[in-house]
């Protein structure tokens, strides 16, 4: 089927994702622009403006109401989902590289890069206390000193963070609180109340509140001290540009530069399945429905303007989960492709590539009639 | 080492001293009765003579006993020591000075008065030094301690006392590159220095040192030194002048070299580095993948080659080129040429020729080395003058002679002497460039036109001399030699310039080689010729011609009757090598590297196009030795991605796409020719179709074994996935509860779980309509 063709960024794009019921789709590219579409026919629902730099990554919580985008122009940032308003800006000292919502939706991680001197951190704020995005305290900092985070993910449960690595390796850090003193401090227990924070003199405009009802729920455990690696794997040999989870969380795909997808297991990181292409790997989907993995990537972009479409190879490439065996490929893109999302239906999938757009394919019914002989 | 000797028994002390010091033999070997024991000799004694000695002998000496052969080589050792013979004291005038210090100085005068300590006659010296003063024995001087750091050089300038400063200055500033130099001695004779001096390190390594690197060291124009250890003095010294048949060699068993020809299968092997040259493997070929025999890291610093029949395998190295080969890919020889880069094999594996850059001297040519392959050994270095194209000695088809062209001269060789063929080069002025003919010992060569003599292409036989045939050209730029693989025929492309007309003309001028007196015939091309090729084994050649968009292969047969035949013209080719199967008839044309890698599978016998296929930016295409298979590769020396090489049949079906990560080369193992006659050839041909109803049975059989064999393969992995996935969603499951506890009572396990929650919305779908007129509307 023709694939509708989204065009609502200048720059390539950066991560694009579905919210959990999929009717909508988020993109990101690295100019200012944060948009969100109707996955159903691709008409722009609108944009989410005040970066101010390249934004590498979005995500939104489980009941859409809240988006969240890091950016380049060091900050990270929450949005009202419907309505476009930015509720809280969070200044740091370099990039964001990664973001993303817990399971329940009320803590927030992101990771920042290690660039201009600073060191590279995964910041934890926990939304129902306002004090820590008033005053940019979150309530925990993993500092990650050896090699940059590229990729993160929340584990299941939100009770760890699954962190890919520049060097190629997959950390599972401990998100729970430890501190007893910090889970007293948060008096007001649900109704948690935050303001915008006071950034250069901005404390003037108006005070935006709201309210956040969806749940009470405080961290259950509170054990060993927090940040602490729970479990290091080292499979890929470059770095991991992507980890996206199953449907249930139980796994997750890792896209890396040295030309593979792997799958691990969330809990134990324990290494599935290995998918093999000849060029680096940006992204990697997995489908909800069936046992099929989707691979984006490419030639490297810096390296695309000496080679022709025809050796890049901008392909997004399916593969069998349990063969580890490719059984179809779509073309588009002209240059590689950076991000790849599965509809929570399976029956679409979407790619964002580096030549800016973004292709939303539906999938022919040959795609789900297909089956492998065994 | 030294340690060992320390602690050893006299007698090892003894045997020490013996080399160096051949006249102080005597009382080690007979102790005479009364002979004090024998002190540790060696050159250091000499220095110690004018001390101890004397002390000692001023003992022994004044004994009624002492025995009458008091060493005569002691006395010359110890100079003018005073014991060394009886003497009235006047005489020993020169050392009273020493002496005199000496406790034992009053024993001179004393004479007999004094009671003697020597030995009574029969006493039998049984203490053994070691027990007596082991200790202090442990430290003696070694001979070895400092005459290792010493090195002589030759050739040194002999000067006067008034320039002796002025050369040890120069001396010194040349040698103390290689360490401190500790000591230095310049003899001298009626004035002057006697040309060679001795200089003392700090360290045997730096002599060591020093001779490596100062040996051949030119001073001036006159002097160019020799630089030896003193050590080595001795050695040389001691080579018999009589020849010593040399030992038998054990025979060394190393296995069926030829093995690879005996496997059922009838498979082929190559070899594959990738890795940018990191890993070296060797592969069978097999239709379905690659079966891998050996393989290993860092087996070769640049690349391999294999032997003309594929007997060996070398390897490249900093310090020489060793040759694998066996079932095991063992060691076979090794070739030690520093920095060698180029090599090439005789044609009957005899012989291995290597090139490096760095190995020349002026008296030694080192250059190129050429090297007995079963032996090991050197047959003869060359200098490497000229800067011509590699290999620079072409071999003639048996490897009994070998060829190559300097300035106006051709040089023949012949082995095994490796020796000037009649002891003569050929002069043959203006000589451009030359072949040997692969069916037989005949050297093609031209020379250019000079004034009013034309250009003339020469056949000569060898070791004969003899001219066969010579054929004058007019008008030449440029020719090259064409051999058809047998020897039957020889194409001379000759690119004319006619008079009175623009641009270059190509002639192919054939030579029938197996007709009486050579007959010849011509092909005329005018458009540009970009590839010419002979079929091996067969009578048919192509050639490619034309400019870039528009380039023709055009494909003709020699027939028995001399008549050029074309017998067809391909056009528009994206071509610009090539590529003839070993066996013949069946060529692939490719159009490698800027070309894309465009692949022409031809069959010749009928001139159709099998197949046509790409692989991009291919560089190499490599058939197989019997003309089954046919590979492409883009190699990682050329191009940085998609290092991969594609197996295809000779027909033009991709077979295997295999990709390896920064694949370099591929090469595969040459076979032997066919032991089989021509008859028996025949034979087979004439039973293929008996043949070939068995192998497609055996390919069917294997074809469906491979199938279940993946079906097989998949379920297990299926079956195994499962089960993890049985075990995670029974975690899922676990969780269930503090999940909903998360999301505050919603379920959202399944897409469609709180569809009661769900808001309708409405969304448009946009239907863009485009008139396009159908058909021609005029």
């Amino acid at each position: 089927m023709k694939p509708i063709l989204l065009q609502g960024h200048e720059r390539s794009i950066t991560q694009i994702k579905y919210n959990r019921e999929g009717d909508l789709l988020f993109t990101v590219a690295k100019d200012p622009i944060v948009n969100v579409w109707y996955s159903v026919n691709g008409e722009r629902l609108g944009t989410y403006m005040g970066h101010t730099g390249a934004v590498w990554c979005v995500d939104a919580d489980w009941d859409t109401k809240h988006v969240l985008t890091g950016s380049a122009d060091n900050s990270c940032r929450l949005w009202d989902c419907e309505t476009g308003k930015q509720l809280a800006l969070l200044k740091t000292n370099s990039a964001v590289r990664t973001c993303g919502f817990d399971f329940g939706g009320n803590i927030i991680m992101f990771s920042t890069d290690k660039q201009m001197g600073y060191q590279c951190f995964v910041s934890f704020f926990d939304l129902r206390d306002p004090s820590q995005i008033d005053n940019n305290e979150p309530y925990m900092k993993i500092p990650c000193n050896d090699s940059k985070i590229t990729s993160a993910v929340w584990g299941p449960l939100g009770e760890c963070i699954i962190a890919g690595h520049e060097g190629g390796e997959l950390n599972q850090y401990s998100a729970k609180r430890s501190q007893p003193g910090a889970e007293s401090a948060l008096c007001h227990r649900g109704a948690g109340m935050y303001s915008r924070p006071r950034v250069n003199g901005a404390s003037s405009r108006k005070r935006k509140t709201f309210h956040r009802q969806k749940e009470q729920h405080m961290q259950r455990h509170s054990v060993k001290s927090s940040g602490e690696v729970l479990v290091n794997v080292k499979e890929h040999s470059r770095q991991i540009n992507d980890i996206q989870l199953s449907r249930d969380m139980t796994m997750f795909v890792t896209a890396s530069k040295d030309n593979t997808a792997k799958l691990f297991d969330s809990t134990t990181l324990e290494h599935q399945k290995t998918f093999r292409t000849e060029r680096p790997v940006n992204s990697a989907a997995l489908s909800p429905n069936y046992d099929h993995v989707v691979l984006g990537g490419g030639q490297e972009a810096m390296d695309v303007t000496t080679t022709s479409t025809r050796i890049g190879k901008f392909e997004a490439r399916f593969f069998h989960l349990a063969f580890e065996e490719e059984f179809g490929r779509v073309k588009g893109h002209f240059g590689p492709i950076n991000s790849v999302a599965f509809h929570p239906d399976g029956k679409s999938y979407s790619s964002g590539g580096e030549d800016g757009y973004v292709r939303i394919h539906y999938f022919d019914p040959q795609y789900f009639e297909f089956e492998f002989e065994a | 080492m030294q340690d060992a000797e320390n602690v050893a028994a006299p007698e090892a002390a003894e045997q020490r001293a013996e080399p160096g010091q051949q006249q102080e033999q005597q009382p080690a070997a007979e102790p005479p009765p009364g002979e004090e024991p024998p002190r540790p000799g060696g050159p250091g004694a000499q220095e110690a003579a004018s001390g101890e000695d004397a002390a000692a002998e001023v003992e022994a000496g004044p004994g009624p006993d002492v025995p009458a052969e008091p060493a005569a080589g002691r006395e010359e050792a110890a100079g003018a020591a005073p014991g060394s013979s009886p003497p009235p004291p006047e005489e020993s005038l020169a050392p009273v000075p020493a002496a005199g210090e000496q406790p034992g100085g009053a024993a001179e005068d004393g004479g007999a008065d004094e009671p003697s300590f020597s030995d009574p006659e029969d006493f039998v010296d049984d203490v053994s030094e070691e027990e007596l003063l082991g200790d202090i024995l442990k430290d003696r001087p070694q001979e070895a301690d400092g005459i290792d750091s010493v090195i002589v050089v030759d050739n040194v300038p002999q000067v006067g006392p008034d320039r002796l400063e002025k050369l040890k200055n120069v001396i010194h500033k040349i040698f103390s590159k290689f360490g401190k130099i500790t000591n230095d001695f310049y003899p001298e004779e009626d004035g002057k220095t006697k040309g060679y001096i001795f200089l003392e390190y700090a360290s045997p390594a730096h002599a060591v040192d020093a001779v490596k690197n100062a040996d051949g060291y030119k001073l001036d124009k006159q002097h160019t030194f020799r630089v030896n250890l003193f050590t080595d003095f001795d050695k040389y010294m001691t080579i018999s002048d009589e020849w010593d048949i040399p030992e038998k060699q054990p025979f060394k068993d190393l296995g069926n070299l030829r093995y690879w020809l005996e496997e059922a299968e009838c498979r082929d092997q190559y070899s594959v580095i990738f890795e940018s040259g990191d890993r070296t493997s060797i592969f069978w070929n097999d239709v379905k993948d690659p079966v891998s025999i050996e393989e290993r890291a860092r087996w070769t610093e640049t690349y391999v080659r294999w032997s003309p029949k594929g007997t060996y395998l070398a390897t490249f190295h900093q310090r020489g080129i060793a040759l694998w080969g066996g079932e095991k890919f063992k060691q076979i020889q090794r070739f030690s040429h520093q920095g060698v880069q180029l090599i090439d094999f005789s044609p009957c594996e005899r012989y291995l020729v290597t090139f490096s850059p760095l190995m020349d001297t002026q008296d030694d040519p080192q250059a190129i080395i050429i090297w007995d392959i079963l032996t090991g050994q050197k047959k003869r270095g060359f200098h490497c003058e000229s800067s011509a194209h590699w290999p620079i000695f072409k071999w003639s088809h048996d490897g009994k002679f070998f060829a190559r062209m300097t300035l106006d001269t051709l040089s023949i060789y012949e082995t095994p002497s490796m020796g000037l063929l009649d002891k003569k080069s050929l002069k043959i002025s203006g000589i451009k460039d030359f072949s040997w003919s692969p069916g037989g010992n005949i050297i093609a060569f031209w020379v250019p036109e000079d004034k009013d003599i034309p250009a003339r292409v020469t056949l000569m036989q060898l070791p004969t001399r003899q001219e066969i045939r010579v054929r004058n050209l007019f008008n030449v730029v440029d020719c090259k030699l064409h051999w058809q693989k047998n020897g039957d025929y020889l194409c001379v492309k000759v690119d004319r310039t006619p008079k009175g007309t623009q641009g270059v003309v190509t002639n192919f001028e054939i030579f029938r080689m197996r007709e009486k007196q050579v007959p010849v015939d011509v092909v005329e091309m005018k458009e540009t010729i970009i590839a010419f090729a002979w079929e091996p084994n067969g009578s048919k050649f192509a050639v490619l011609h034309g400019e870039a968009p528009r380039i023709s292969v055009s494909f003709y047969h020699v027939k028995s009757n001399g008549k050029i035949e074309l017998i067809k013209m391909f056009d528009k080719q994206q071509a610009n090598t090539i590529f003839w199967s070993p066996q013949g008839q069946f060529v692939v044309l490719a159009g490698l590297r800027s070309m894309n890698g465009a692949l022409a599978f031809v069959d010749t016998s009928d001139c159709t196009v099998m197949n046509i296929a790409e692989h991009y930016m291919a560089s190499d295409v490599e058939w197989d030795p019997t003309g089954r298979y046919v590979v492409t590769s883009v190699s990682w020396w050329s191009h940085k991605v998609d290092n991969a090489y594609w197996l295809w049949t000779f027909q033009g079906r991709l077979l295997q796409k295999n990709n390896k990560d920064r694949f370099c080369q591929l090469l595969w193992r040459p076979r032997p020719p066919t032991l089989l006659s021509q008859e028996q050839i025949k034979q087979i041909k004439k039973d293929l179709k008996k043949y070939s109803k068995i192998f497609e049975q055996k390919d069917r059989l294997s074809q469906s074994k491979a199938s279940k064999e993946l079906v097989e393969r998949r379920r297990t992995m299926m079956e195994d996935f499962r089960k993890y996935r049985k075990m995670a969603q029974e975690l899922y499951m676990e969780q269930k509860n503090e999940r909903l506890e998360l999301r505050g009572g919603v379920d959202t396990d399944e897409l469609d779980s709180n569809v009661d929650d769900w808001e309708e919305e409405t969304i448009e779908f946009f239907v863009t309509e485009e008139i396009i007129p159908l058909g021609n509307q005029e």
